[in-house]
């Protein structure tokens, strides 16, 4: 018999079990839900802190772009020294199963890679540790071939590299930079703070697989100021092509020249010779490295007595015509060899102790100065002192106290002997005689360019050296010293040149050489209206002659004439006007180069001359004004490059023929005040 | 009396088609409701989802052109060293003087016009002496 189901307990087992099976899994989950939150709380509170550090480190990478150096220029803009990203090559030495192989493979594909570079390649690589240099700053050629060889542990890091375009150009003025990118030498030493700039730092966000996702500039890399120079690319090639010439013409050690703007003080040109390619300073020995300008000391000899006149002129000790006895062509002291003159030159009048370059009469007249007076002028002119903050290392030359200076060491002192300058100095001294007596700051930065704006650096002027009619003497005597005197082959044709020679024994080891010199010969050109001032000294030459006049004024003459032709400064002994010529080469019958305007329309132009009056030559360029200037029997003086903006004397003016005309020239019309109409 | 009644009961034709069930507005527009909210959280996390890859693809990109713009940079910045390099004075003398056999103009073969230079000149008693 079947039992009927209890229909009515059914419901309340089948709930029941659901109810059981329901809180069975409530409970499971529960107790699941529990771990997930007790695992969150752990990781999100207890671990946090570390956890979240390790992540950052895993995602985020900081990357550090390195600062580019300010670039340095010359005066005119033109490019000296400038930085640019190059790749080197790094190594994580744990990853390199067999250092020599890969340092032999990497060899191979590097230039200049010799078997002692590549042992040290393998060196580097064979240590323990997570990071070894390979090489440094190579070429983009080599970095794209050490890519290609998809070599494991290696990696190309970018850093930044300087060139100097020009190689040797300025080298010593500019310096150089090592390879962590500070500045070793010249002004990338001297200035290497402003230079240098702020590295910057950027947070990146990478993915799995290492690749950046975002970048945030948490600060930008501030690229390092820009340097100004007061040198000109093309009078320091100048002064650096002919004092190398000088040098190797004459078999000399070295040498040096400077080329001055006596009214600014600055520094147009510094040459040395040995000189070393900044690109490469590391192959050259120290000597090359050296700037011979400011931090050798040489005595100055007749040069000097420079000096010893302008003390005795200021002070009314003398004048240029008194008469000094220099016979018998020998003056003595007790205890030290005679002093001779070159030639018994007798009775000469005080100019002529200085055109002839007597030592016998400048000692006469140094003796008459007394040692007070002369080591107040000595001073004065910059000796025994650094003058030139621009330079790092510069030494402050050797001047002995007068307490100190006997009749003897007076003597000396008189004719550039026992007293140690550098050619700086000895350049810087003459320019104050040239600009009329303003001792000036030699300075080679003329500006500062940071963010776009250029922040000028004036010149200092230190203090007076001599009146302006005793520097008029001076250049007066200085004159004589090139038409006349030991100077000269430093004359150039049209232009009046003021100078001195000098000639002084080397001292080696307490004696006086009578093989090696140091031949110099300083001087400014035109000298009645100076816009250089040139010192030239050559150390020991060996050639057809030893002294200042044989060996350094050929080397002045040169430079100068190239720097005034460059300079566009014009002859002051009977200038020619101004004329343009057409040159034609072999083929007669080959066209002229022709104007762009029309015969008549420039005949139109001259018109008003024949009555008398100034013609209108605005908007014609500077060649047709010329052209038409000397035609009317005018003479022209030019401002600027292009097309006459502006003319004096005024159109419709009256016409003084001979006289000059000052054009104005540019490339863009002039705006008014208030801008344009 | 019955059987007429269970006749009636049989025979009756109950026709209910006719009846129309009358819509439940409030619960169609909680149908609605609750579609358009479940569509609305499916268009918002699509959107989020969206955004966040297009994000990520953004980022790459950016970070592409700005490696390519600093590579770029630096190409110029090696382009420029390469241009001063090759106008250095020094290599264009020797190209003058080697290759094309020119030489320095002599002095007359060149005429100096003057410039006006904008420097201070000297003190004039240097000048009025002479």
């Amino acid at each position: 018999m079947l039992t009927k189901p209890n229909r009515e307990a059914m419901p309340v087992d089948w709930r029941t079990t659901v109810r059981a099976r329901l809180m069975v899994c409530a409970v499971g989950l529960a107790v699941w839900t529990a771990a997930i939150e007790a695992r969150l709380v752990y990781l999100q509170v207890i671990e946090q802190a570390d956890l979240s550090a390790r992540a950052a480190r895993q995602q985020m990478r900081t990357h550090k772009p390195p600062a580019k150096r300010g670039e340095i220029v010359d005066r005119k803009g033109r490019l000296l020294a400038y930085s640019v990203d190059a790749d080197t090559i790094a190594a994580v030495p744990s990853e390199i199963d067999n250092p020599a192989d890969v340092a032999a493979k990497i060899c191979n594909v590097l230039d200049n890679c010799n078997t002692e570079r590549r042992q040290a390649m393998a060196s580097s690589l064979s240590r323990a540790g997570s990071f070894a240099y390979v090489a440094r700053q190579i070429t983009l050629d080599e970095a794209r071939r050490v890519k290609a060889l998809e070599l494991p542990g290696l990696t190309l890091l970018k850093e930044s590299r300087r060139f100097y375009p020009n190689s040797e150009l300025a080298a010593h003025v500019i310096g150089y930079v090592g390879l962590d990118n500070v500045g070793l030498g010249g002004i990338e030493s001297a200035y290497d703070s402003q230079i240098r700039g702020t590295a910057g730092k950027v947070l990146i966000q990478t993915d799995n697989k290492r690749r950046a996702v975002f970048s945030r500039v948490e600060r930008p890399a501030t690229a390092g100021a820009g340097i100004e120079l007061t040198i000109d690319q093309y009078l320091q090639f100048v002064a650096e092509r002919e004092l190398r010439v000088g040098v190797e013409a004459n078999r000399a050690q070295g040498g040096t020249a400077i080329v001055m703007d006596p009214n600014t003080g600055e520094i147009l040109a510094l040459a040395n010779w040995p000189t070393f390619n900044p690109n490469a300073y590391s192959r050259v020995q120290d000597e090359a490295r050296r700037n011979r300008a400011i931090q050798t000391l040489y005595e100055p000899g007749s040069t000097f007595k420079i000096v010893t006149a302008s003390a005795a002129l200021e002070r009314q000790v003398i004048t240029p015509e008194s008469m000094v006895d220099t016979s018998p062509g020998s003056i003595t002291f007790p205890g030290r060899k005679p002093i001779y003159d070159t030639h018994r030159y007798g009775l000469l009048n005080f100019t002529d102790v200085i055109v002839k370059s007597s030592n016998v009469g400048a000692i006469k007249v140094g003796l008459k100065v007394g040692p007070d007076v002369l080591t107040q002028y000595v001073t004065k002119f910059g000796f025994g002192q650094t003058i030139a903050p621009d330079f790092k290392g510069e030494t402050a030359g050797i001047v002995w106290s007068a307490d100190r200076l006997d009749a003897s060491a007076l003597a000396s002192v008189s004719m550039g002997y026992q007293v140690g300058v550098t050619p700086m100095q000895m350049a810087t001294a003459v320019s104050s005689i040239a600009n009329g007596g303003h001792f000036l700051q030699p300075r080679v930065v003329r500006a500062f360019i940071k963010d776009g704006r250029r922040i000028e650096v004036p010149h200092k002027e230190m203090r007076r050296t001599i009146e302006p009619d005793t520097a008029a003497t001076m250049t007066a005597i200085m004159e004589q010293v090139v038409e006349r005197g030991t100077a000269k082959a430093a004359q150039i044709e049209g232009y009046t040149i003021a100078g001195k020679t000098g000639t002084a024994a080397k001292l080696v080891n307490g004696n006086y050489q009578k093989s090696d010199y140091n031949a110099s010969f300083v001087g400014f050109a035109p000298s009645r209206k100076p816009a250089l001032t040139i010192l030239v000294v050559i150390d020991s030459p060996h050639g057809h002659g030893y002294t200042g006049g044989a060996v350094a004024a050929p080397i002045f003459k040169r430079i100068a004439e190239a720097s005034l032709t460059y300079l566009g400064v014009g002859p002051n002994l009977n200038p020619a006007p101004p004329v343009v010529v057409a040159r034609r080469g072999n083929d007669a019958d080959a066209p002229a180069a022709q104007p762009v305007r029309t015969a008549s329309l420039l005949a139109a132009t001259i018109e008003p001359a024949r009555h008398g009056l100034m013609p209108d030559l605005r908007g014609f360029s500077g060649r047709e004004a010329l052209r038409m200037l000397s035609q009317i029997g005018m003479t022209a003086r030019i401002n600027g490059d292009g097309f006459v903006l502006e003319q004096n004397p005024m159109p419709g003016s009256a016409l003084v023929r001979g006289d000059a005309c000052l054009l104005t020239l540019g490339r863009r019309p002039v705006v008014p005040a208030g801008g344009p109409q | 009396m019955s059987g007429m009644d269970f006749e009636y009961a049989i025979k009756k034709d109950i026709r209910n088609n006719p009846i129309v069930r009358e819509v439940d507005e409030a619960r169609q527009r909680q149908l609605w409701r609750s579609v358009g909210i479940g569509l609305f959280l499916v268009v918002v996390l699509l959107f989020s989802a969206w955004q966040h890859f297009e994000l990520l693809r953004h980022g790459y990109q950016i970070e592409r052109m700005q490696q390519e713009r600093a590579a770029e940079e630096e190409i110029n910045r090696h382009l420029r060293l390469e241009f001063e390099t090759l106008r250095a004075p020094r290599r264009i003398e020797k190209i003058a003087t080697e290759q094309l056999h020119l030489v320095a103009p002599t002095r007359g073969q060149a005429i100096v016009i003057e410039r006006v230079t904008p420097s201070t000149p000297p003190d004039k008693s240097v000048v009025a002496v002479r």
